[in-house]
């Protein structure tokens, strides 16, 4: 078992970040912790790296104690942290010697930058360094000491599109390394693209948890079928088998419905039977925003959520 | 063990690197001291060289003053402001590198600064020590290392960089004042001049003095040296007790008092032994 959280609650004078999560990580992959902004992302994965102390509950981080076993922990885990300070008037290669001198057994600085692609920045002074250049270096920090744990706070928060793919590229290849890697993000996309399970967060809670595949299945979300034929249909056939009709778009019938397979089916004998050609088919199937906008609220999503709402109840289920 | 002298040498290597890319850390440890200098030679020197060396001391000890508490305090509390300090939390760093890094620093800068002090003054002013330039270094060095942990102590205790420079001022005055570094002690009354036997940096004024006007030795300066080396072991142990990491954490204030409480002590003891000052003001 690779982290384990029982029942942590943060509090910070009258405001509870964590109510109570209880978590099970495994080693290998990548998890994502998505949610919006104080959500508790950032005091969690804080916790696990011994910075803050729960209030209440207990962490146990590769079989370790964040706070009593800090020291042999601090050997095998490398972090990122949110908008990472790093002294400004030092070259990229001087802040790596300096963090590899902190470890009894540094990579070369030289493997480092090249891992990061930095190479050519090597005498760059950070305060010149660009956003993603950056976080590049913050991310090479962490990576040191070749730790088997990696926890990236806001890894792409303020990157571009381009800078922020790179870092994609980078996170999945260390993952092919070996490196079990936890990440916090209120990118939904990157959530979906990056991570093999996603854990949202929302005011404190775990309000869902699974591979992105698995979270947009459990949530039950509806699809939108588009048809379109060589003449006039009945469709009697597609409403029984779920199917609302939503009425016409040009050339094409617009259907909502929860159920794609048992559709498709119903209009594949449906053309059969009125002899119909299909001219075209479109289909959106819901995507992992449609079930976090639903789990967090719409409005919630750019900042904190209190409060139930009636969705979350109906998704309850899907958090372990 | 190793592990902690790596630590603290990469850091010292750092800051060091830091240094040389700033240029107000350059300005204030090389322009400043000059600045001093011109003003004691020019305008209290009167173009007579003994007269002169009789304020080297004073001068000597308002560097010592000046760098161990101003640049120091604000690295620190700068540091852990932005979060470096945090960050460096992350590591297995040990604190005790962290704080010897920053001592590391002031003292090297302090070494520059009091290096072009001696020599822009024996060149241009004819300064000479009577005593041996060795005992002068020693004294010197003693005198940072006793005086640079009032500044990290500083830097561990102020809130933010806003608060630090009015706590180093609040330090600054006294130190600089009661120890007769700026003003002849004949300026002032009796008592005041009873009280500075209660200040550290009096006793750096006695060591310079004796090394420089009287050519004492070493082993002639005995009580102002033990009284250092006890206020340098003291300093040190309490900037290792208390630092922070972060800004959020609380100020370890009952470590501060026993601190403070201690050397208050050491200090009246040796004022209870031999209550009268040992210098002479400047003719």
């Amino acid at each position: 078992m690779s982290i384990v959280i029982e029942d942590v609650e943060k509090v910070y004078g009258d405001q509870r970040a964590l109510k109570g999560v209880s978590l099970r990580i495994e080693t290998g992959g990548i998890v994502g912790l998505l949610g919006p902004n104080g959500a508790g992302k950032t005091t969690l994965v804080e916790t696990l790296e011994g910075l803050r102390e729960p209030t209440r509950g207990h962490v146990s981080v590769l079989g370790l104690n964040p706070f009593r076993e800090a020291h042999r922990l601090k050997l095998r885990l490398g972090a990122q942290l949110q908008s990472t300070a790093i002294p400004p008037d030092l070259s990229t290669v001087e802040v790596l010697r300096l963090y590899g001198a902190f470890y009894p057994r540094p990579r070369p600085v030289r493997e480092v930058i090249d891992r990061v692609g930095l190479t050519g920045m090597e005498s760059a002074v950070v305060r010149n360094l660009s956003g993603g250049q950056r976080q590049r270096l913050a991310l090479g920090m962490a990576l040191v000491h070749a730790p088997e744990l990696l926890i990236l706070d806001e890894p792409t928060t303020g990157l571009d599109p381009v800078a922020r793919r790179s870092l994609h590229e980078l996170v999945r290849a260390l993952r092919a390394e070996g490196c079990s890697i936890i990440l916090t993000t209120h990118y939904i996309e990157e959530a979906e693209q990056l991570c093999d399970r996603v854990i949202v967060l929302r005011a404190g809670e775990v309000v869902a948890d699974g591979s992105p595949f698995e979270l947009i299945q459990r949530a039950g979300g509806v699809s939108t079928l588009w048809i379109a034929c060589s003449g006039p249909f009945d469709p009697s056939a597609l409403v029984a088998a779920g199917a609302t009709p939503q009425g016409r778009e040009g050339e094409h019938h617009r259907f909502l419905t929860h159920d794609t397979a048992a559709a498709i089916t119903a209009l594949a004998a449906m053309l059969r039977d009125q002899e119909l050609t299909l001219t075209d088919l479109r289909m959106k199937r819901p995507t992992l925003e449609d079930v976090y906008l639903e789990l967090v609220g719409a409005d919630a999503a750019g900042h904190d959520a209190v409060g139930p709402d009636p969705a979350v109840g109906l998704l309850m289920g899907a958090a372990r | 063990m190793t592990g902690l002298l790596r630590a603290t040498w990469a850091l010292y290597v750092a800051h060091l690197a830091t240094f040389r890319r700033s240029r107000t850390a350059v300005y204030w440890t090389l322009a400043f001291p000059l600045f001093f200098l011109l003003m004691f030679g020019v305008v209290l020197g009167h173009g007579n060289r003994e007269a002169f060396n009789q304020l080297m001391p004073g001068l000597f000890t308002i560097t010592l003053i000046s760098g161990s508490l101003f640049g120091v305090s604000l690295r620190m509390v700068t540091e852990r402001e932005t979060g470096i300090l945090r960050r460096h939390h992350l590591t297995p760093v040990h604190p005790v590198a962290i704080v010897l890094a920053h001592g590391g620093i002031a003292l090297t800068t302090l070494a520059l600064s009091v290096l072009i002090q001696t020599l822009v003054a024996a060149s241009a002013f004819g300064f000479r020590v009577h005593g041996s330039p060795f005992t002068l270094i020693f004294v010197l060095l003693l005198g940072g290392v006793a005086l640079i942990p009032f500044g990290l102590v500083v830097g561990s205790v102020a809130r933010d960089s806003k608060v630090a420079p009015a706590m180093t001022n609040f330090l600054f005055f006294p130190l600089m004042f009661l120890s007769g570094a700026a003003l002849p002690f004949s300026f002032f009354p009796e008592w005041l001049q009873r009280v500075a036997r209660l200040v550290p940096t009096t006793y750096v004024v006695e060591a310079l003095q004796g090394v420089i006007v009287r050519g004492t030795g070493p082993l002639e300066l005995g009580v102002p040296v033990s009284m250092l080396l006890l206020t340098s072991i003291i300093g040190i142990t309490a900037n290792g007790l208390l630092f922070r990491w972060e800004s959020t954490e609380p100020v370890r204030a009952r470590r501060l008092v026993v601190a403070i409480v201690v050397l208050a002590i050491i200090y009246a003891v040796a004022f209870a032994l031999d209550p009268h000052l040992h210098i002479a003001d400047p003719r």
